[in-house]
């Protein structure tokens, strides 16, 4: 029998500066960001950034952030102990043993979207695992209002990852597939990951393609997304964080849909919590708090 | 001493059954706060409000609508599972139609001896409701009467007038306390405090009252006060809740729900014609939001609480498909936080998701906090 693929599975990975010696360096700040679906470790020295990872979300919140912080910290010969201050934050961050304080990841993600995309961002969309948070923040990175989505998990990576798995497409290439149809479809009625499932059984057997059938998905995402940033309103610059962020798939048609073009960096959108986390790790370290 | 608030919420049906063993009284369960309870007390009947249990349950699915609120399906459950099986009798003064629908059905499926239902106008405010609403206040009484086969004397309803009051008054007395910096009683004491006030007997919850009034101003807790918070909304007595904003940073030093402040705020006013004082003292109490039109007293009420208590913020705590509650909130939403008060919205159901909430509470502490991280 043939090895059977996990379509939704994106790629976990590792990095540290190469040149940087953080022996020299005197804050040695951490941000873990222990979230449903996966968790970052991100490790500042005298506030840059030094390492990271970005890896999947075990089915404990106490391993999660160890796997993490060692993934940020391989082959560097870098220590746990050697971390001055941890601040947790994700759904798991009151269960991070090794963190001295836990932020919610509201705050960690306003901060982190600061630090890469720049003081005039106000307008932040975080598209997590299982959650959306749209978030207004001031030049700081100070939260100053905030909305989630309601209780189900509709429209998020994990509803994404369910439709990668349904249609035995790489997560990865949902995006650019999406947008290879001759007309752009009606989104799905349901964005709820059941119903929406459901609904792409019936879109298929009655004959739609399956780039069609993402097409409608990504569109109903968007949608739903559009909704939420609606109730509090975007204001300019708006930025996104989070693994949803990487989907042209939704960013795109969400853009097209607000009227409005989100800041692009350098930076992988998913370490965001991690790094506004290590941000305030390195803050509270100078301030000297315990 | 104040634990013992904790205890009878806890237990408060064997506390009802007890009460029966030993006065040999009638326990009258009252759906909603507009029934006229100094008429039962007058009587020497125990009112005892009908609340849920906030457990998950199957049994209401063919006696309620799936879309009316989920605290009314949770009180009929309780009711359907026999938790209230030493109620003689029931009363509803109207309140809303989701807490009508769980009145009629309990009348079919529970049968008690005495089953009784107050007309009481939504329209509070019109000049007529003060006349219209005595006239049924004193066919309820006469009701009472006849259930109980003696008649109420004006000395009773004097009893039954200044039994409340007095509960009214020591309940306000202990909310005074909550203004201080560090107030001497979380939140979640004030919810048990100010709820069992509904199904406990009214003397014996005084007393109990007055000495903890006694002790509240030596009584210092272990715990920092943080974020002072306000709760508002329907009825609210969610427990877990409040223990856990409590325990992430806030404190709720005021409430505006009828688990709260909006039972006990205001009191009867003797006037001569007790039966009018009565019924005035419903019609002019901080009204919920389905009886209070067409004026909106109800806004300025909670921005004047808010500010009394120097609330720092207010979680609107919104039951799912309380249809009322849902018209006030987005304009009290706006009105609270152009007058300063930062809010957050929460919608609730029997049973609550406390992560996702957790998240949201703290979140919304993060932002009222201000500078520390920055």
């Amino acid at each position: 029998m043939a090895e059977l693929q996990e379509f939704w599975r994106w790629t976990e990975y590792t990095w540290h500066h190469p040149e940087m010696d953080w022996r020299k360096g005197k804050r040695l700040a951490a941000g873990i960001d222990v979230g449903s679906v996966s968790s970052q470790a991100l490790i500042l020295v005298d506030g840059e950034i030094y390492a990271f990872s970005n890896l999947r979300t075990g089915s404990n919140s106490p391993d999660s952030a160890h796997k993490a912080v060692n993934g940020a910290m391989k082959d560097t010969g870098m220590e746990l102990s050697n971390l001055k201050y941890t601040v947790g934050t994700g759904y798991g961050r009151v269960n991070i043993p090794f963190a001295n304080r836990a932020i919610t990841e509201i705050a960690c993600h306003a901060r982190g979207a600061n630090f890469m995309a720049g003081p005039k961002i106000r307008t932040v969309l975080d598209m997590g695992g299982q959650d959306c948070k749209a978030i207004h923040c001031d030049e700081r990175g100070k939260v100053s209002n905030f909305l989630m989505n309601d209780k189900c998990a509709a429209g998020t990576g994990r509803g994404m990852e369910v439709m990668a798995d349904l249609l035995s497409i790489p997560i990865k290439d949902i995006g650019e597939l999406s947008y290879q149809v001759d007309q752009e479809p009606p989104p799905v009625s349901s964005t709820c990951v059941v119903f929406a499932k459901s609904e792409a059984l019936g879109l298929m057997r009655s004959g739609w393609s399956k780039n069609m059938v993402l097409a409608a998905y990504c569109s109903a995402m968007a949608h739903r997304v559009s909704l939420l940033l609606g109730r509090i309103g975007v204001e300019d610059q708006f930025f996104i964080t989070g693994g949803i962020a990487k989907n042209p798939g939704i960013v795109k048609r969400l853009e097209k849909e607000l009227g409005i073009e989100s800041v692009k960096t350098k930076y992988d959108s998913q370490i965001a919590g991690a790094l506004g986390a290590a941000l305030f790790a390195d803050t509270l370290l100078q301030k000297g708090t315990q | 001493m104040i634990e013992q608030f904790k205890e009878w919420y806890i237990n408060r049906h064997a506390y009802a059954k007890q009460w029966k063993e030993r006065t040999g009284g009638k326990v009258i369960g009252t759906f909603c706060t507009y029934v006229p309870e100094e008429i039962l007390v007058a009587a020497n009947m125990l009112p005892a409000r009908i609340l849920g249990s906030h457990e998950p349950q199957d049994v209401t699915e063919p006696h309620i609508f799936g879309m009316f609120c989920p605290f009314c399906r949770d009180s009929l459950a309780q009711g359907l599972k026999g938790r209230f099986n030493y109620l003689d009798g029931v009363v509803l003064a109207h309140s809303c139609i989701h807490f009508r629908q769980t009145f009629n059905s309990w009348r079919i499926h529970l049968p008690v001896e005495f089953a009784y239902y107050i007309p009481m106008p939504n329209t509070a405010q019109t000049p007529h409701a003060p006349a219209y609403h005595r006239a049924e206040v004193d066919k309820f009484k006469k009701a009472i009467e006849e259930y109980a086969g003696r008649p109420i004397a004006e000395q009773d309803l004097d009893r039954g007038i200044e039994i409340l009051n007095r509960n009214r008054r020591l309940l306000r007395k202990a909310y005074e306390h909550r203004k201080l910096d560090n107030p001497p009683l979380t939140g979640e004491e004030a919810m048990y405090m100010a709820v069992t006030s509904q199904f406990i007997d009214k003397e014996e919850h005084s007393n109990l009252l007055e000495a903890v009034l006694k002790e509240l101003p030596q009584r210092k807790l272990p715990r920092d006060a943080g974020i002072r918070l306000m709760a508002v909304g329907s009825e609210n007595d969610d427990a877990e809740f409040f223990k856990m904003v409590e325990n992430v940073g806030g404190t709720v030093v005021i409430d505006e729900q009828c688990a709260g402040s909006r039972y006990f705020w205001n009191e009867s006013v003797p006037n001569g014609d007790r039966l009018a004082a009565i019924a005035n003292r419903y019609l002019d109490r901080p009204a919920c939001p389905v009886k209070d039109y067409p004026a909106h007293s109800r806004f300025q009420h909670v921005l004047n609480l808010a500010k009394d208590y120097r609330a720092q913020g207010a979680i609107i705590m919104q039951e799912k498909f309380c249809d009322p509650h849902e018209g006030d909130n987005p304009r009290l939403k706006k009105y609270l936080e152009e007058n300063g008060i930062p809010t957050l919205s929460l919608e609730f159901d029997s049973t609550n998701p406390l992560g996702p909430f957790r998240i949201r509470v703290e979140a919304f502490l993060e932002t009222i906090r201000g500078e520390e991280l920055f």
